[in-house]
């Protein structure tokens, strides 16, 4: 069975990753066990389409596969494509032959993202596509990247839903003792399909992630507020100010400084996931050296959880069924959000959330 | 004093678990206002889901008498194997 949930949208690329003006060009991933191709129309629009000419199978995505105008060609025989995935010429005859089809795929471009629909096309519409939008926005700066990650999506959901390994994984560049010591909250939302997870520490240390980015000396308090929307959407609200700085009761928040980090856990394979990572700020704008260290710092603090968790998986792929696990309260996030995508990847797409966008701090 | 993080989500069916200050207790309250306390959060998942029929109390793990052998960790291929593989000489 497989553990991938179908009927969902997935973060595919960042939007800057498929060429587009002079520099289009034929961009290949995998994304939930399927070979796709994306490549840009001449009016810039995102098209999906399989990675696979129908004829002798060769990858759309591999050159000397390239546009002419808005259709692919395909880099061995010449079969041509276009947008709609139709072959509309073959070599050396006129007649195409009517199988001559390539599946295409839902797609949206928002947010930075480019995300695709897996399942079934005429679920596309009825399901939205969740929203990060700090990522695009005025009044934000994001930094981004993605590593790969040889390990299945849900070790990645695991680990981002518990911060407590912030403390020791991240040690000296994110975490600090506070974050394991402090208790969390966890609610869940059955009908919008919505777990978060908050933990708020009054007087923490501020570790070198926050420090030199915000420039705060002394102590800190930190808030951790995880929005996780199964099956691929992280959203962590962080907030960090001077020891008893807090918004205002009128939910204005000047003493404060926000982060929001964001996860798209896309699964490649069965075993293997495109952690895709953003972080959006919202003060030191213009400053292109907190730009260059959030992002040096960031990737480092994905790098290390892409080692524990690929070291995992090792582990994890050959093991007998049957090995229990041991849960304390820390996991209690985590159960949530296992709970539910387990039930997503048993029911599809028949749930639709009431409210899947990203919720108002 | 940072408040206790409040109630962010605001559905007709939103479950919520807090971790009480100062100590290892689970409070999970359901939807339908019944609330428990636990020491385990599986256990305590497993009396949310029982909603609407929420039994009186949730089973502490401390109380089950099955008496827990750990079990080895089997390795079946040689690149999953502990430390690295080299010759000592």
């Amino acid at each position: 069975m497989t553990s991938i949930v179908r009927d969902q949208w997935y973060v595919a690329a960042y939007g800057r990753e498929i060429g587009s003006g002079p520099d289009r060009e034929v961009f290949g991933r995998t994304i939930c066990g399927e070979s796709i191709l994306f490549w840009r129309r001449e009016d810039g629009v995102v098209t999906a389409m399989s990675d696979r000419c129908v004829h002798r199978r060769f990858p759309l995505s591999e050159k000397p596969s390239h546009l002419v105008g808005d259709t692919v060609v395909c880099g061995y025989h010449g079969f041509t494509y276009g947008a709609d995935g139709t072959c509309v010429a073959v070599p050396g005859q006129t007649r195409v032959p009517r199988t001559a089809r390539l599946k295409t795929y839902p797609v949206v471009e928002q947010d930075g993202f480019v995300w695709v629909f897996i399942g079934a096309d005429e679920k596309a519409q009825s399901v939205p596509v969740p929203r990060a939008p700090w990522l695009d926005q005025e009044g934000y700066t994001t930094v981004s990247g993605m590593e790969p990650l040889a390990a299945r999506a849900s070790l990645l959901v695991d680990n981002l839903m518990d911060l407590s390994h912030e403390t020791y994984l991240h040690g000296g560049y994110i975490g600090t003792p506070e974050v394991a010591n402090t208790p969390i909250t966890t609610e869940v939302d059955e009908d919008a399909q919505v777990v978060y997870v908050s933990r708020h520490m009054d007087d923490a240390d501020c570790p070198p992630f926050y420090a030199n980015s915000t420039g705060i000396q002394g102590r800190i308090v930190r808030w951790q507020d995880i929005e996780f929307h199964p099956p691929c959407l992280y959203l962590l609200h962080s907030r960090v100010a001077p020891v008893g700085v807090l918004p205002a009761e009128d939910g204005t928040d000047p003493g404060g400084f926000h982060v929001e980090v964001v996860y798209a856990i896309t699964p490649e394979t069965e075993h293997s996931t495109h952690d895709f990572w953003a972080v959006a700020r919202d003060f030191a704008l213009d400053d292109q050296g907190v730009s260059d260290y959030l992002a040096e710092s960031n990737r480092t603090v994905v790098l290390q959880d892409v080692h524990a968790l690929d070291a995992l998986e090792r582990v994890l792929a050959g093991e007998p069924d049957g090995y229990q696990e041991l849960s304390i309260n820390i996991d209690t996030g985590g159960l949530a959000a296992r709970r539910i995508i387990a039930a997503q990847a048993a029911a599809g797409a028949e749930r639709v959330p009431d409210s899947p966008a990203a919720l108002s701090r | 004093m940072t408040p206790t993080p409040t109630r962010v989500l605001d559905g007709d069916r939103v479950t919520r678990v807090a971790w009480l200050p100062g100590n290892d207790r689970l409070v999970g309250e359901c939807s339908c206002g019944a609330t428990a306390e636990a020491g385990d959060p599986i256990h305590l998942q497993d009396w949310l889901l029982a909603h609407p029929d929420h039994p009186a109390t949730v089973v502490e793990p401390d109380q089950e008498t099955v008496e827990h052998v750990p079990p080895p960790h089997r390795v079946l291929h040689p690149w999953q194997a502990a430390g690295e593989r080299r010759a000592v000489t």
